[in-house]
């Protein structure tokens, strides 16, 4: 027994010796050409009618252990074998997410379906996953339908949409004596004021601990500058990009303004005592209870605080309090994408093709979970009728060329929006301690931020 | 002289006073946070939401807690996978490091100096550093997603193990080989047969300080044994509680429990053996 | 077993050399060689070597790679926040001294004669027996304002209004962390050392009992002389854990407010940003830096040794019979 292990493990390693680390690249990219040809395209494909007696086995790994834990995933996987009773899906769903799935796609083998980590520069999407379409063929009917494509092929399709704003609590804001939704950062602070004056809540609870919700910040960059185009083309090519009254000319707008209200609603006293022991899964609680006044979190965050407890009708969605030449703009985009593993066999990768596209079209997926439809055809759940009337602002793709500035420019200068959670903590901790100004930080920002527009945008 | 003694006795008295005094603050101090994980398993949701932390609970007959953690993350399932992981590592590496010891020990050749100090220096290389690379060499041994991959990666020869063979080693006379040999024992029957059964209580306790270690390390179950539904272990069956029972404290204190509780019974059975192990092995300067 | 002789089939004379002592102790170093040295090049050096080639690349976890020389090493040195965090292994070096103290001091006591010692050695080596998740949620309940640790003090008359946040004031919260560290940890060092304390041999302490000795002499002149090998080990082991201190800002505060050791920011690095290659870099000066320190503190004990030996020889090192001799000539012992 002794003997065989050891004998595998030499056998094992000269492969990796010999091979390196580069060969998983080579090897993959080489099926792309042989495979893609045969298999029918996503939008070719007709749920319920094509391939229903596919036998396939299936893995698809999520972020979503809530779903997963209350018994949602598999009920998606029922009613869809209904129609597909020969292919077997697998759910798994992943904590750490981000980190962990990166990880786990250096092994060829780590599943067929899979939310595509935002780590992932857009040129190199095809090394990992299957090209499902050509993006001219689905954009007119899917909202973000180029969130994960590159060259014209699109390679992930949306999970789910969100609109980006601040969940309030109504009974709050009317104890408060708010009657207008605040629409800019001063009117916002002003009306958290009013709750910590007016009321027992919290008046912003930053939900600090768990870190990942501090990227939720990130996400009103788009929405402040009220243009499309700022995210991933503007704004890696622009020095001091997060400087106050950059891009707009006014500092009640851009990325300084979001960030400042963050600031100061810390340092006013607007947030809750001690953020290093707060708690994700209470901060539901207490919201439905109106023991919090606001949580910036995307339109995905309502439906689970409308569930966490008796008051669901208590829970609104407003846009964030940013207002460009007196517009208010929202940024919308796509959650992770479900992408396709380009290592899968034809079958795995048909019946992945089908389920995802049972998942986007027929299970009303976003609908329920208060996001914004995949399909342009559907409608909007009701969470997001306070913005009717604002402009959604969508982060366009950059040109093919520029595919990866963005992502470069952001990991080069270590601020990873919507990944990253230290910028966002670092504000937190600024206001606290007091030992930095925003402006402090800021100038550390464009200073990282200049040397990596410098060293990646074209000159 | 009467006073002299009277002296010292006081001494000893106060000496005496202050060492109990100072051991039962530190076992209060390591058993606390525990206490309060103990009292908040025992309340219900209600309970929870309303009390201070440290009232006591209503009932302590109030299970009901453990059944939902225990149900949730599956533990049944979960403290399966962890023996079958326990055993096999257990073995393996008290075999492994046994033999290295001997044969470290035993015979003088060139590079017995040079694989010791490999040895030590490779404590000293920080495991979360190179776990990159260690994933894509699994990957290329394709040892992930499997329990023989996780055990064989687990069984990675620890130094501290080494160490505790090789102290037995020097205190378990040559002369002991030598008989053997001369009625016609090999050195392989020396080892099995003759000094293995002599080293049980190194057995002991580098059992159970590598035990405890494999049966609570996550980081590197929660990247190889990615199936969790198939191979959760006990360790990473917690992972449960930081998703959506994040908040709910009644339960995370039982589930925590629940996981210590098998630990501590062995520790408590084995301790007296763990002691005389150590001091067997003659730890000396 | 098998195997050798198997081996030895197709020559006579290579069978009988196999059958020769020398023969066989060759044969029997290699096989119970061949397992530890292959687990520890896969899983170790491998690795290592691999994270080394890393550091001079400009590269993520997967995806193209340039070559950059020394720019990551470089970088290493220039940035603010690396060595900034290496500040902090201060704390946890001065933590990991108080833990062999308090270790040695717990041990000691518990080797004698001690009502419910065992309830105290299990109570001391109990934390060790906890997972690092469950440390994390333990830890976060702990310390949560106006829970466990808060209503404990205002049970001996701390107003909870008054007390600081453990885990957000930057003046303490790396000490609190240290603390929960010395927590998790202590009991293994406490296990060791009462294991090696109990393999002194007690003659000693009847012999130094008849001269008067007092429980600091008898641990100055007994027990540390004898039991110093593996108090070396057990430091040299922690304070090496201090540099690269990972687990407790990892699973309690996750790196806020000031607490983000040189590891936390190399796991940053390398997950959220992708800079594999300069977290890599990271490693190895992380490396070099231990070894280092590791020397030097093997030399320490190497002048101490001459030192020692320049001053009649400690006790265990001679021979038992004539220990009380020697010690009652020692002119340590003050009667």
């Amino acid at each position: 027994m002794k003997k065989a292990i050891a004998l595998t493990l030499a056998a094992g390693l000269s492969v990796s010796l010999l091979a390196g680390c580069g060969s998983s690249q080579n090897s993959s990219g080489s099926q792309t050409g042989e495979s893609g040809s045969t298999l029918p395209a996503y939008n070719e494909l007709t749920v319920g009618e094509d391939y229903t007696d596919l036998k396939a086995e299936i893995k698809v790994i999520t972020n979503r252990t809530d779903l997963e834990g209350d018994g949602t995933l598999a009920g998606y996987v029922a009613a869809f074998q209904e129609m597909y009773p020969n292919i077997t899906i697998t759910n798994e769903t992943i904590t750490d997410y981000a980190n962990d799935m990166t990880t786990r796609l250096t092994n060829p083998d780590w599943g067929d379906v899979c939310m595509i980590p935002t780590t992932i520069p857009l040129p190199e999407l095809s090394d990992y996953f299957y090209p499902l379409c050509d993006l001219s063929a689905i954009e007119d009917e899917y909202n973000f339908a180029d969130n994960r494509a590159y060259d014209g092929k699109v390679y992930g399709i949306p999970s789910i949409c969100n609109a980006q704003g601040v969940v309030y609590n109504k009974a709050v804001f009317e104890e408060a004596g708010i009657t207008e939704l605040p629409t800019t950062p001063t009117e916002f602070l002003d009306a958290l004021q009013k709750i910590k004056d007016n009321t027992d809540a919290i008046p912003l609870y930053t939900n600090y601990a768990a870190g990942w919700t501090m990227t939720a910040w990130d996400a009103y960059i788009g929405g402040s500058t009220g243009d499309p185009n700022w995210m991933n083309v503007t704004m890696p090519q622009t020095h001091d990009a997060f400087a106050p009254g950059v891009p707009t000319g006014d500092s009640e707008s851009g990325p300084y303004a979001v960030f400042n209200v963050l600031y100061q609603a810390v340092k006013l006293g607007l947030t809750e005592d001690d953020p290093t022991t707060t708690d994700w899964e209470g901060s539901k609680t207490m919201m439905n209870n109106g023991e919090i006044g606001t949580m910036v979190l995307g339109s995905w965050a309502v439906v689970q605080m409308q569930q966490a407890g008796p008051n669901a009708d208590d829970i609104g969605y407003m846009p964030f309090p940013i207002s460009v030449d007196g517009v208010q703009y929202a940024s919308a985009g796509s959650d992770y994408c479900y992408g396709v593993n380009i290592n899968s066999s034809d079958d795995e990768k048909i019946a992945s093709m089908l389920y995802i596209k049972w998942l986007s079209e027929s299970s009303n997926f976003s609908y329920d979970q208060g996001g914004i439809p995949v399909l342009k055809s559907q409608e909007y759940p009701e969470t997001l009728a306070a913005f009717d009337g604002i402009e959604l602002v969508a982060d366009a793709p950059a040109p093919t060329e520029l595919a990866d500035l963005a992502s470069n420019v952001q990991q080069d200068a270590e601020l990873t929006l919507n990944a990253d959670e230290t910028h966002g903590k670092r504000v937190v901790e600024a206001a606290i301690n007091g030992d930095e100004t925003l402006d402090d930080i800021v100038a550390d920002w464009n200073a990282a931020w200049n040397d990596a527009v410098d060293r990646n945008a074209p000159q | 002289m009467t006073n002299e003694i009277a002296i010292i006795k006081i001494k000893r008295l106060i000496l005496n006073i202050a060492k109990y005094a100072l051991l039962i603050f530190s076992a209060f101090v390591a058993l606390v946070p525990i206490v309060s994980c103990v009292i908040t398993a025992f309340k219900t949701d209600e309970e929870y939401a309303t009390t201070n932390v440290m009232t006591l609970p209503e009932s302590w007959l109030n299970f009901d807690n453990f059944v939902i953690a225990w149900q949730k993350a599956d533990m049944g399932h979960a403290f399966l996978n962890s023996f079958i992981v326990l055993v096999c590592v257990l073995a393996g590496s008290v075999l492994i490091s046994s033999m290295l010891a001997y044969v470290l020990n035993r015979f003088k050749f060139h590079g017995n100096s040079l694989i010791r100090n490999l040895f030590t220096i490779a404590t000293l290389i920080p495991g979360i550093a190179t776990q990159v690379t260690v994933y894509q060499i699994m990957t290329s041994l394709h040892l992930i997603n499997s329990l023989p991959g996780y055990i064989i990666l687990m069984m990675g020869t620890d130094v501290i193990t080494i160490y505790i063979f090789l102290q037995f080693f020097e205190n378990l006379p040559v002369s002991l080989d030598e008989s053997a040999i001369l009625d016609g024992c090999s050195y392989f029957g020396v080892f099995f047969k003759i000094l293995l059964p002599l080293l049980k209580p190194a057995v002991v306790t580098s059992a159970i300080l590598k035990g405890v270690s494999t049966y609570n390390e996550y980081y590197m179950a929660n990247l190889y044994l990615q199936d969790k539904t198939k191979y959760q272990v006990v360790s990473t069956s917690l992972y449960v509680f930081s998703g959506p029972m994040g908040s709910q404290y009644n339960y995370i204190c039982a589930g925590v429990l629940i996981t210590i509780i098998p630990a501590l019974i062995i520790f408590l059975l084995c301790q007296d053996q763990i002691y005389s192990g150590m001091a067997a092995g003659a730890v000396k300067g | 077993m098998s195997k050798s002789t198997a081996a030895a089939k197709p020559r006579k004379t290579f069978g009988q050399w196999l059958k020769s002592m020398r023969g066989q102790q060759i044969v029997c170093t290699i096989v119970f060689l061949v397992l530890p040295l292959l687990l520890l090049f896969t899983f170790t050096y491998l690795p290592f070597f691999k994270m080394v080639q890393f550091s001079f690349f400009d590269m993520r976890y997967i995806g193209r790679r340039t070559f950059v020389g020394l720019e990551n090493y470089i970088d290493v040195f220039t940035r603010d926040d690396c060595f900034q965090a290496l500040l902090l292994s201060l704390y946890y070096m001065a933590g990991s001294v108080v833990q062999m103290a308090l270790a040695l001091l717990f041990a000691t006591i518990l080797s004698f004669k001690v009502k419910g010692d065992k309830f105290f050695r299990g109570a001391l080596y109990f934390p060790c027996l906890i997972c690092g998740i469950s440390v994390g949620f333990i830890f976060k309940f702990f310390f949560t304002h106006g829970f466990v640790l808060d209503t404990l003090l205002s049970w001996v008359g701390f107003n909870v209004e008054a007390l600081p946040y453990w885990l957000r004031d930057e003046s303490i919260n790396n000490i609190v962390l240290v603390a929960c560290s010395i927590w998790k940890y202590i009991g293994t060092n406490i296990v060791m050392f009462i294991g090696a304390i109990a393999s002194v041999d007690s003659t000693l302490y009847e012999a130094a009992d008849i001269d008067g000795a007092n429980a600091w002499h008898r641990f100055k002149d007994i027990i540390l002389p004898s039991i110093r090998t593996i108090v070396v080990l057990n430091l040299i082991i922690s304070v090496s854990g201090a540099l690269s201190a990972f687990e407790m800002p990892y699973v309690v505060t996750g790196g806020g407010f000031g607490t983000s050791t040189y590891f936390v920011i190399m796991d940053k690095l390398a997950h959220t940003d992708q800079k594999v290659g300069l977290a890599s870099a990271m490693a190895v000066v992380l490396l070099l830096l231990i070894m280092i320190v590791t020397y030097a503190q093997k030399a320490v004990e190497r002048w101490m040794d001459k030192r020692d030996s320049r001053t009649p020889k400690a006790l265990v090192q001679t021979d038992p019979n004539t220990a009380a001799t020697a010690s009652s000539a020692s002119p340590a012992k003050v009667n």
